[in-house]
């Protein structure tokens, strides 16, 4: 019963999103369905973070700074860093799913795409705006199921530290551009 | 009799035979026969507790066996590499994008770098990779540190980690930002001073009326009354603190007839422990005290063994009668003097390392524990050094009261170093914390009074650490330059 009706939910979620079904797992949900509403938390709590913490304290109030060095600076982890401390939070848990936070203009070049499916991706949602990828990809003997969201400039705290960073490869970001994406994979074997 | 018996019966008993002596030596025999290579560094002090690293059952797949050892490494070295803000972290590289790297070193894995028993191919820090292992991922594409940094262009790989710029784990004293934020410090603060100590050794001491009352307050046996050990105790920190001879000598005692019932002349260390929990604790994580680390397995245990060979509910009787076959000894004790593998005085030949070895109980002199305790045994270079350095002749200087509390340098500022945390000073007592390697020692300890540029480069250069800091350092680390060169302002690149 609980099964059902987490399946009627998702179907409604689904819709709401607007997904194509992809390939079924069997009696549970497309791998679709799954990392996209995986991906509406993630950008949720994301875009709360970047626009109710970090730009209304920093930039519209200016009454804490973000750093990268929030330990030593005694100030706000950046979003980026928020992001990216969560998934590796969920990689200690889990081998179930895992998700990155990358783009083709990185500060930080471990973000870069590592992959052929990760640049694929990501040049997709940048050349196709409120666009998601989905594919298949091979990795360390593992198939998985690669989704890839666009991630979106949704604060000017965004763009003005990305256009302003010693090491940004890209400096002419403004508000609604695809700054990167949001990676998510399942394994699928 | 047969021939064919016979034989059956002397394989029999010659397997018998040899399982008996081979389970008689990993259980309650010497294990350095099963060593398959010599442990690296201080793991010699707990490599015959086989059972703390080799955990997987038996006839466990290679996957598991690797998982498992790899856990236990981190049950030792979790709080270490969690302070160090650890720049390859395991959850760094579980994500399987990181896939093609796994192919290269991977880094979900303690022991892709770190293998123990290998002697031949292992350098400083456990490492058995060669040295230029960065090449292995900062080689190449986005990755190329070569083509990131401009200043990397011609630099080759063995010197990363071995030049006193980067480390693999810990690079808090190191990284980009911090070079450039500290560039322009002095060599040396206007007035050096460390903070933590300074608040420690101004502690305020007992008037006369109080060493009086504290003395009239003394609650030992007649048969105990020690005139010397209750002077030295009414001056010390434990008699303002209210611990008083019962609070040691017999904790459970309520009254004066359980405490003469009760009393101890030689308190064990746990009396110790029970209070200074956070000490006890630093200590089980250095080299000092590293057989006492909760997570470190009991060696010897008849019915673990047991159940290792099979048996994994042994009845009692077994286990008792197998305790009783092997004579099982105790736990290998503190670590001692005659099993340490540096330089030790020959004096102190035999010493065992417990709290009463720097700390005398009742005299508390903060000042023996803090240099004087650690020369009775170390006599290498730096140790043997010490007197006579400059850092000796400030920590004279205070000691003697013509300096300010915490400018004085002890072997304890550098080795034992004390932190503040809301009022409250606490001493780390893993007295390895700072080294391992030696940059980890710039922040906690060195920025207090000197500059990071100063600091890089004197613990760059072997042999003014050998000299214990006589002298000025041979080299120029060029770190901080090539990080400076890169910002027009000092906040530029902070992400601020």
């Amino acid at each position: 019963m609980k099964a059902k009706a987490t399946k009627i939910k998702a179907a409604i979620l689904c819709g709401m999103l607007g997904t194509a079904a992809v390939p079924a797992v069997s009696d549970g949900m497309d791998y679709s369905t799954v990392t996209d509403l995986l991906h509406l938390v993630m950008s949720s709590d994301r875009t709360v973070y970047t626009r109710m913490i970090v730009n209304r304290l920093a930039v519209e109030e200016g009454v804490i700074k973000a750093s990268e060095h929030y330990m030593d600076e005694k100030a706000l982890v950046l979003p980026a860093q928020m992001f990216r401390y969560g998934a590796e939070m969920v990689a200690e848990e889990t081998d179930e799913f895992s998700y990155s936070l990358l783009s083709l203009w990185p500060i930080n070049k471990q973000n870069a795409p590592t992959t052929d499916m990760e640049r694929e991706g990501l040049e997709y949602i940048a050349a196709n705006p409120g666009e998601n990828f989905y594919g298949e990809e091979d990795l360390g003997g593992t198939t998985y199921f690669t989704a890839v969201y666009p991630d979106v400039a949704v604060a000017e705290a965004c763009w003005a530290c990305h256009n302003d960073h010693k090491d940004t490869p890209r400096s002419d970001f403004k508000a609604g551009d695809v700054m990167g994406g949001v990676v998510i994979r399942i394994p699928m074997d | 009799m047969s021939t064919r018996l016979l034989w059956i019966i002397w394989i029999a008993a010659s397997l018998l035979l040899a399982s008996a002596a081979l389970a008689r030596l990993y259980i309650g025999g010497d294990r350095t026969a099963f060593l398959p290579g010599d442990t690296h560094g201080v793991h010699h002090q707990i490599e015959l507790a086989c059972e703390s690293c080799h955990i997987s059952d038996s006839f466990a797949s290679q996957a598991t066996v690797r998982k498992d050892i790899n856990k236990t490494c981190v049950t030792c070295h979790k709080e270490e590499l969690k302070a160090s803000d650890d720049s390859h972290p395991i959850k760094k590289f579980k994500n399987p994008r990181m896939a093609a790297y796994w192919e290269l070193i991977d880094a979900r894995f303690c022991t892709s770098c770190h293998m123990e028993h290998q002697p031949e191919i292992t350098i400083a820090g456990l490492v058995t990779l060669p040295g230029d292992f960065c090449v292995a991922c900062h080689s190449e594409g986005e990755q190329d540190v070569r083509v990131n940094r401009a200043s990397h262009a011609d630099l080759t790989f063995e010197t990363c980690a071995s030049a006193g710029c980067h480390n693999f784990h810990d690079n808090r004293a190191l990284y980009e930002d911090f070079l450039v934020k500290h560039a322009d410090a002095p060599w040396l603060a206007p007035s050096p001073v460390h903070a933590a100590q300074a608040m420690a050794r101004t502690r305020p001491r007992p008037d006369g009326a109080e060493i009086a009352a504290y003395l009239a307050a003394v609650d030992a046996p007649e048969r105990a009354r020690d005139p010397l050990a209750e002077a030295h105790w009414a001056a010390s920190a434990h008699a303002a603190a209210e611990v008083g001879c019962g609070g040691c000598h017999a904790p459970k005692a309520e009254t004066p007839a359980q405490l003469a019932a009760d009393w101890t002349d030689h308190p064990a260390e746990a009396v110790c422990t029970e209070c200074h929990r956070p000490q006890a604790a630093t200590f089980a994580e250095g080299r000092h005290g590293m057989r006492r680390h909760p997570e470190l397995a009991p060696p010897r245990q008849a019915d673990r063994m047991l159940g290792r060979l099979g048996l994994s509910d042994p009845p009692e009787a077994l286990v008792a009668a197998v305790e009783a076959w092997i004579a099982d000894p105790d736990l290998p004790g503190a670590m001692g003097t005659a099993e340490a593998r540096i330089p030790m005085a020959a004096e102190a030949h035999g010493q065992s390392l417990t709290c009463a070895t720097c700390h005398a109980p009742h005299e508390q002199d903060l000042a023996f524990a803090a240099a004087g305790a650690c020369l009775t045994c170390h006599t290498d270079d730096h140790s043997a050094a010490y007197e006579g350095s400059p850092h000796h002749a400030l920590w004279q200087a205070e000691m003697s009261g013509n300096a300010a509390p915490g400018s004085g340098v002890s072997c304890a500022t550098c080795h034992l170093p004390k932190t503040e945390r809301r009022g409250a000073v606490t001493t780390s007592h893993n007295q390895s914390d700072t080294l391992r390697p030696n940059e980890k020692m710039i922040r906690p300890v060195c920025m207090d009074c000197h500059g990071l540029a100063f600091a890089i480069d004197a613990l760059a250069d072997p042999a003014l650490v050998a000299n214990n800091f006589r002298g000025t350092p041979d080299r120029r680390i060029e770190s901080i330059d090539w990080a400076t060169s890169r910002v027009d302002r000092p906040d530029e690149g902070a992400n601020q």
